[in-house]
């Protein structure tokens, strides 16, 4: 190939990683510009594309409805406590997985418990939603939304933790029992810290999943407990959608994964790739 | 000749256990992992059979609530079976999986590589990285509303950045969510928002390379494209085809933007087959039918998940004793 086509062929990539630059953004960019429009400006038969009048007061104007930031608090609520849960049993059960049941025992349960990260909700809720409703605290309730992620987030946190500790030298804990160590002790003092950036980010993804997800929260809740994404269309007034308070409440509620993904993302391309790319 | 770590370092724990100076009560382990089984098994096991007996009754509404079901045999199964909105469906799903996984994967191949190989720049690299990855990190509601927001046909931003550029007439709109395009506007948000994993994925990769086999590559006069054909492609094969299961396997059961966006709609034009399912049963409170859907739906996730963990158990191997 002569010099001349190689360059070519250079910019035609090149090129098309600016074009999809500029289509990822963009979209991003008009939720940005329309969380600091007035109402009026957004229904013009011609949008604008950068405000015309600024009004930030619409990130204040969220707030006046008390369910915005109660919404925030439920959705802060339930994804801490799930992820809390699924790390520390994804913990348990990814150690003994990885060291103590092996062969295919081991193998057949790491398999299934992954498999049920790809299951299709569709055949959970239905039976879950009448099992809920016949406890106490019924289907509209931290209990039965903390519960049901577990669905994604427990096997992926099982499944993750089992990687990473079978790439924690064992070694390390055979000189630390050598030295003395209890069991415990070596899990706490050796094996912990060594796996501890593959529980950063484990903790980080379950966390941004449950914070995420919208299909179980609003099918299931709604009224006692709200959750974010189930929170964004009661910005109406009338038949009329407030598209300015809708794109800053997104703005609002968006920033969290967006800054952890930002920080930590060396740590999650672990997690997403399922344990298979050491990023 | 494959090395097991097993063969080649005595197992220093069963050795303790058969010393008596045990590290753990053979108990312990078994405990360690019962929570978890048992919760899954509650929360996914109990829904599955629950599903899969109440597919053989005539379940509905108001027997729910009388308790009086009754057994139906196949009948549930029949019906969905001869619905043609199902098939209509299932067309639809495969539609969206050719040109929403495999178009991602392909795109966000072509999209790593490129910013791999092409731009220079460290900075640049990982703030261009940092963008084309944001969208996937926002919660899918927030994306399919915004969305939902930009397509709008008289006044939507999509429409008009076409006209500001010159592909639409100032008079001319698209009706990207009408009944001929619903599907194909649900597809771009997703691969929108989706690209972005295969290229993180297929990134990382392409960084954890060693440096050394480009290094010798280039002494042996290479050019560019042979070494993307020979050594890069090769080498990443199966962090690209993992990159395409996840995505495959998400876009299966993909149904919230459906729901936010189109809610299937207009007529049914955008109906998946999980999204079906999940309006007989929680719409419709057909819950028989419902739970043929589901069963029928669970069966082929299962033939899926289980090719796919096999691919995913042996590369993991491979990887251990690479």
């Amino acid at each position: 190939m002569d010099s001349a086509t190689n360059r070519l062929i250079r910019y035609l990539f090149l090129s098309f990683l600016a074009i999809w630059l500029v289509f990822t953004i963009f979209p991003l960019y008009f939720q940005f510009i329309t969380s600091l429009k007035p109402v009026a400006e957004i229904n013009s038969m011609v949008p604008t594309f950068w405000p015309e009048t600024m009004r930030p007061e619409n990130y204040a104007g969220i707030f006046a409805d008390p369910g915005s930031l109660k919404s925030l608090i439920d959705s802060l609520i339930v994804s801490i406590a799930n992820t809390i849960l699924s790390l520390f049993l994804g913990t348990l059960a990814g150690y003994a997985l990885a060291r103590f049941i092996r062969g295919f025992a081991g193998e057949n349960i790491a398999m299934w418990i992954l498999s049920n990260r790809m299951f299709p909700p569709v055949a959970v809720i239905i039976p879950m939603f009448f099992l809920f409703d016949a406890t106490p605290w019924g289907t509209d309730s931290y209990f039965s939304l903390i519960t049901l992620y577990l669905v994604f987030n427990l096997p992926l946190a099982t499944w993750l933790m089992m990687v990473f500790f079978r790439d924690a030298p064992r070694e390390l804990e055979e000189a630390a029992y050598l030295d003395g160590f209890t069991p415990l002790q070596t899990f706490f003092k050796v094996t912990l810290p060594l796996v501890f950036p593959g529980m950063v980010s484990v903790a980080m993804l379950c966390w941004i999943f449950a914070w995420n997800e919208y299909l179980f929260a609003n099918l299931l809740t709604g009224t006692t407990v709200k959750t974010f994404p189930v929170h964004i269309p009661s910005f109406t007034s009338g038949s009329q959608t407030l598209w300015n308070l809708v794109m800053a409440f997104s703005m609002v509620a968006m920033l969290p994964p967006v800054l952890l993904f930002i920080f930590l993302r060396r740590y999650m391309v672990r997690g997403l790739s399922l344990g298979v790319v050491k990023g | 000749m494959s090395l097991k770590a097993e063969s080649v370092s005595p197992d220093w724990f069963k050795h303790k256990r058969a010393d008596k100076n045990l590290i753990v009560n053979p108990v312990i382990p078994w405990l360690m992992i019962g929570f978890p089984v048992l919760i899954l098994i509650a929360i996914v096991i109990y829904p599955t059979i629950w599903m899969g007996y109440h597919a053989f009754q005539n379940t509905n509404m108001m027997k729910l609530f009388y308790q009086d079901w009754e057994y139906i045999g196949w009948q549930n199964f029949a019906t969905v079976l001869s619905d043609d909105r199902m098939w209509d469906s299932v067309g639809r799903l495969i539609q969206y999986l050719v040109f929403g996984a495999c178009l991602e994967v392909l795109l966000g191949t072509i999209l790593a590589l490129t910013l791999f190989e092409l731009v220079k720049s460290q900075l640049t690299r990982v703030v261009v990285l940092i963008l084309l990855v944001l969208p996937m990190m926002l919660p899918p509601s927030i994306v399919a509303t915004l969305w939902k927001f930009l397509l709008q046909a008289y006044n939507g931003a999509v429409n008009h950045l076409l006209i500001k550029i010159g592909i639409l007439g100032p008079m001319e709109r698209i009706e990207w969510l009408d009944a001929s395009l619903s599907l194909w506007s649900l597809t771009m948000v997703d691969v929108w928002q989706w690209t972005a994993l295969p290229l993180l994925i297929v990134y990382s990769g392409r960084v954890s390379l060693p440096p050394a086999i480009y290094e010798a590559a280039k002494v042996d006069g290479a050019s560019q494209f042979m070494v993307l054909r020979r050594l890069t492609l090769p080498l990443l094969k199966e962090i690209i085809a993992i990159a395409f299961i996840i995505r495959f396997m998400d876009a299966y059961k993909f149904v919230d933007k459906v729901y936010v966006m189109t809610s299937g709609g207009p007529a049914q034009s955008s109906e998946l087959p999980v999204f079906i399912a999940f309006q007989k049963g929680i719409r419709e409170v057909e819950i028989g039918e419902a739970a043929a859907y589901a069963w029928i739906i669970f069966a082929v996730a299962m033939v899926l998940i289980t090719l796919f963990l096999k691919y995913l158990k042996k590369v993991l191997k491979a990887q251990a004793f690479a």
